[in-house]
């Protein structure tokens, strides 16, 4: 899925500059970087498309590491307030930081354990009594 | 201390004195002798104590200097201390933003925000993803409910929390079957006319499924109003539209394949750099190329007709400089009769209000004849 690094030597947590206008902003395929990147974000938080990322060898490049590093101005405003799936893409992306996760997700066994967690807890955080 | 000291000498001496007088009368005496030692050893205690008093004096001299000099370090402290103040008084206060920028946000903008979320974090009522939701109701009362359905509304609006209200209120459809699905109550009675007919001609695999089919055949005519409205439980779930609907908190996999990164993945496997292409612009820009094409091609027809038209009207005014020429020649050599054929033409045409017409077309008859020469 991925076009090129978009840059992955920022330190983390701190978000991208913002650009200088709208007019110059350089687009991928008619989206800008802040649409393509919230897409990817929030598509983290799908234990079986980690798996799938993880089976094409994604989660073991450095230069991919370093760009999960770098999502992670994600977790802090202004940027925070634009995920629409806020709990699994904040839980993932934390698991993503650490390297025994990003080995284990290969497992599909994992990956299916997550999905089918995620969608019981899912149902039952608002149930009452 | 001197006083003191002084007067042991004095005594020292005079005991020394009458001593030296008792020996130069040669009458030595024995008390003066002890008086003289007496008043050696009270001497030589008066020394010891100048000396102790000498020491004591040194040391208070020494005190003295010590305390002097920790006053003046207790000074130098204190002005230090006090300049030290009127500095960080003096300095400007410069106001440091906070390390990290602050973000606020109103009540609106968080209502907003969980009203944007909130179909990705709480499932539709009724999804359950296959866990078994606890049910404040006993099922008893449940049932009750079902066969009064004013009642059903009112035990919805008993239930305690929303939430929980959510999942009740699906947790049997067969409730709301004949509001959503009116035309369900004629399908009841269908198991009833089943039974009866196909008894006997099922095989025993189909055993068991007869066998409910009886129970909810036997409990239909019962309450006859619930017969009508309800459907058997092994029906309810084909008039759940949310039946075997899952709730996912993350992008489901078609949302994955059908977004923008999958947009881009498809443009890099058609060979097209994504930075700077839009597909987008590229359709207008196309709308805009196909545009110009038939504006372009509206034009070259145009100019065409127009061609067509000047050299249409170029070939009729050579065609009369023509007529006009041979007339010329006709009349300069004298060839009356066909001058006078020509207006009895005209004549017979009765046009003679319109000799252009029929000098066009006259014309047009010469060219023909033009060219056959």
């Amino acid at each position: 899925m991925e076009s090129e690094p978009m840059s992955v030597d920022s330190t983390a947590l701190e978000p991208p500059p913002l650009p200088e206008t709208g007019a110059d902003e350089p687009k991928y395929g008619g989206h800008t970087r802040f649409e393509l990147e919230l897409e990817f974000v929030q598509a983290l938080g799908n234990p079986q498309y980690l798996n799938y990322l993880a089976s094409r060898k994604f989660l073991t490049n450095p230069a991919f590491v370093a760009y999960l590093d770098y999502l992670q101005y994600w977790t802090r405003p202004p940027y925070l307030k634009y995920l629409t799936f806020p709990t699994a893409t904040l839980k993932m992306l934390e698991l993503l930081q650490q390297e025994k996760f990003r080995q284990d997700i290969i497992s599909p066994d994992l990956a299916n354990a997550l999905a089918l967690e995620g969608m019981k807890t899912s149902v039952e955080w608002h149930v009452e009594g | 201390m001197d006083k003191d000291l002084d007067a042991r000498f004095e005594k020292l001496e005079r005991a020394l004195g009458s001593m030296i007088d008792s020996l130069a009368k040669n009458n030595p005496s024995r008390t003066v002798a002890e008086e003289l030692v007496a008043a050696e050893a009270e001497l030589a205690e008066g020394l010891k104590l100048l000396e102790r008093h000498q020491n004591n004096a040194a040391r208070i001299q020494q005190l003295r200097q010590e305390t002097s000099l920790l006053d003046t370090q207790i000074k130098d402290i204190a002005s230090s201390l006090w300049t030290m103040r009127k500095e960080l008084k003096a300095v400007p206060v410069t106001t440091h933003p906070p390390a990290h920028p602050e973000y606020r946000f109103t009540t609106a903008e968080l209502l907003a925000y969980a009203r944007r979320i909130s179909r990705n974090t709480l499932p539709l009522p009724g999804v359950t993803n296959g866990v078994e939701i606890p049910t404040p109701q006993p099922p008893s009362q449940q049932q009750a409910s079902f066969s009064q359905p004013a009642d059903a509304d009112d035990s919805f609006r008993q239930t305690q929390t929303p939430n929980t209200s959510f999942n009740l209120s699906f947790a049997a459809p067969a409730a709301d079957a004949s509001a959503v699905f009116p035309g369900s109550g004629a399908l009841a009675p269908a198991p009833t006319a089943l039974t009866q007919d196909t008894a006997a001609t099922l095989p025993p695999s189909q055993a068991p499924l007869q066998e409910k089919l009886s129970a909810a055949a036997a409990t239909a005519p019962a309450t006859k109003a619930a017969a009508e409205s309800k459907l058997p439980t092994h029906l309810r779930p084909a008039v759940n539209p949310l039946r075997d609907a899952t709730f996912l908190p993350w992008p489901s996999e078609a949302r994955i394949r059908s977004g923008a990164l999958a947009a881009v993945q498809a443009l890099v496997d058609a060979g097209i750099n994504p930075k700077g292409y839009d597909p987008a612009e590229e359709e207008r820009k196309r709308k805009r190329a196909e545009e110009e094409e038939r504006e372009r091609l509206r034009r070259e027809a145009e100019e065409r007709e127009e061609r067509e038209r000047r050299m249409r009207e170029e070939r009729e005014r050579m065609a009369r400089e023509r007529e006009r020429a041979r007339m010329q020649s006709q009349q300069e050599a004298g060839l009356v009769p066909g001058l006078e054929r020509r207006e009895s033409l005209l004549a017979a045409g009765g046009g003679g209000q319109k000799p252009k017409q029929f000098t066009f077309l006259g014309a047009d008859d010469d060219d023909d004849d033009d060219d056959a020469d």
